[in-house]
């Protein structure tokens, strides 16, 4: 009993104040959650619209789909199709992350109406380094994805960045997030493909 | 002459944070920051009230339970209270400036650790009531942002050419400097900044 005593005269103030922050950050959380959501939502249909010039509009067709990435480890994503004026599916975009360097990398991944090339990527959240690995949102980098071949990308330290086809060449000094990007595009590449040919939302046999 | 002193002490403690014990310029705290967020003005702006707002939220909370605060529980008390008013901080920026939240990246939740705020509820809050504990705040708060402000001017504008976006030194009379918004320029403005104040105020003392 005096233990417990003793415990309670030593750390009541700790328990207090922590009780009284939980609930300060909970209500601020409350109040600006929806703000933040709404802001990312934003984002993504704008990181959308850049990559798939031609959409009129955006509308999700899968949500929390399951991807696997290796080591039992799972990921939920979203999945969204664009439309063109006349209401026909031009593409479909949905986020992808996995690991990079310093941290997380997030992105949206870009693919056309029958996945036979990608429109590319955009970066939604990364930390990576400045001057050196976040130069994965530069032309340089970024441009080798756009029409390239839907399937695995494969890392190249030389080689040309204007030819488009499966071979990424690697940025300079950051090979770690150049690799990263690569393994997000492969981790998602084929579970998206049977994730939209199981809902009936391209042909089985592409 | 109690309100005279008292007055004294006030303006003593404000004018200190600014100059005489300026976090950055003369204590050599928040270096992290300070370096990091300093390419351009807007996010040394935003970096600065992020900054006076925990630090003054923290010393408020400090002065407040300083009679209750157990010696060997307090640097868990400041984590707490700090680590509490800088989530805070990040909420709002990500709900209502969500472009500075992705600019400064994660130098805001890194406000944590920032050596000043810690430094201030243990040197000030703890010790000094809340109206001493409030003006130290204020002045340790603008004493940093006029420090990453000052570094931030001469990085954005010998790197850029321009000041919060607008030209100053036009492409026909001035080649910006690269080096200056590469982290190369961070170390070199910073040191010769901290030179210049030495040497103002060894010529003061004599």
């Amino acid at each position: 009993m005096s233990k417990v005593k003793f415990f309670l005269q030593q750390s009541w103030l700790l328990i207090v104040t922590s009780f009284t922050f939980g609930l300060l950050l909970a209500a601020a959380n409350a109040a600006l959650q929806d703000k933040i959501v709404q802001n990312e939502q934003q984002k993504l249909n704008k990181k959308m619209a850049e990559l798939i010039t031609d959409a009129n509009d955006f509308a999700l067709v899968l949500d929390d789909v399951v991807i696997q990435l290796g080591k039992s480890k799972t990921v939920k994503t979203d999945i969204y199709k664009a439309i063109d004026t006349e209401g026909n599916i031009i593409g479909f975009a949905y986020i992808a992350e996995g690991p990079g360097f310093a941290d997380k990398i997030k992105l949206v991944i870009a693919v056309d109406a029958g996945l036979t090339k990608f429109y590319g990527f955009k970066v939604l959240a990364s930390n990576e380094t400045p001057g050196f690995g976040d130069r994965i949102k530069d032309e340089f980098y970024n441009s080798q994805y756009a029409g390239a071949p839907f399937g695995d990308f494969e890392l190249v330290k030389t080689g040309d960045n204007k030819k488009i086809d499966s071979e990424i060449v690697a940025i300079s000094g950051a090979t770690v997030s150049s690799e990263a990007v690569i393994k997000i595009f492969n981790s998602y590449t084929n579970q998206v493909k049977e994730k939209l040919q199981a809902e009936g939302l391209i042909a089985n046999g592409k | 002459m109690a309100n005279k002193t008292d007055t004294v002490s006030l303006s003593d403690t404000f004018t200190a944070g600014l100059w005489s014990e300026n976090p950055v310029f003369r204590l050599l705290l928040g270096m992290c920051p300070t370096l990091a967020v300093t390419a351009a003005v807007k996010p040394a702006i935003t970096m600065g009230g992020c900054v006076i707002f925990v630090l003054l939220c923290s010393n408020i909370v400090t002065s407040l339970m300083r009679n209750l605060l157990k010696p060997h529980l307090r640097i868990l008390m400041f984590t707490l209270t700090i680590a509490t008013f800088v989530t805070i901080a990040d909420l709002f920026l990500k709900a209502y400036m969500p472009d500075m939240s992705e600019a400064l990246g994660p130098y805001v939740p890194l406000i944590i650790v920032n050596c000043i705020i810690i430094c201030r509820a243990e040197a000030c809050a703890s010790k000094n009531g809340l109206a001493v504990s409030i003006v130290d705040a204020i002045g340790m708060g603008l004493g940093f942002t006029l420090a990453v402000c000052v570094l931030a001017v001469v990085r954005e504008l010998l790197g850029t050419g321009k000041i919060l976006d607008t030209v100053i030194l036009s492409d026909k009379v001035f080649m910006p400097w690269a080096v200056m918004v590469m982290p190369a320029g961070a170390f070199i403005t910073l040191g010769l900044l901290l030179g210049l104040v030495s040497k103002i105020t060894n010529k003061s003392k004599r």
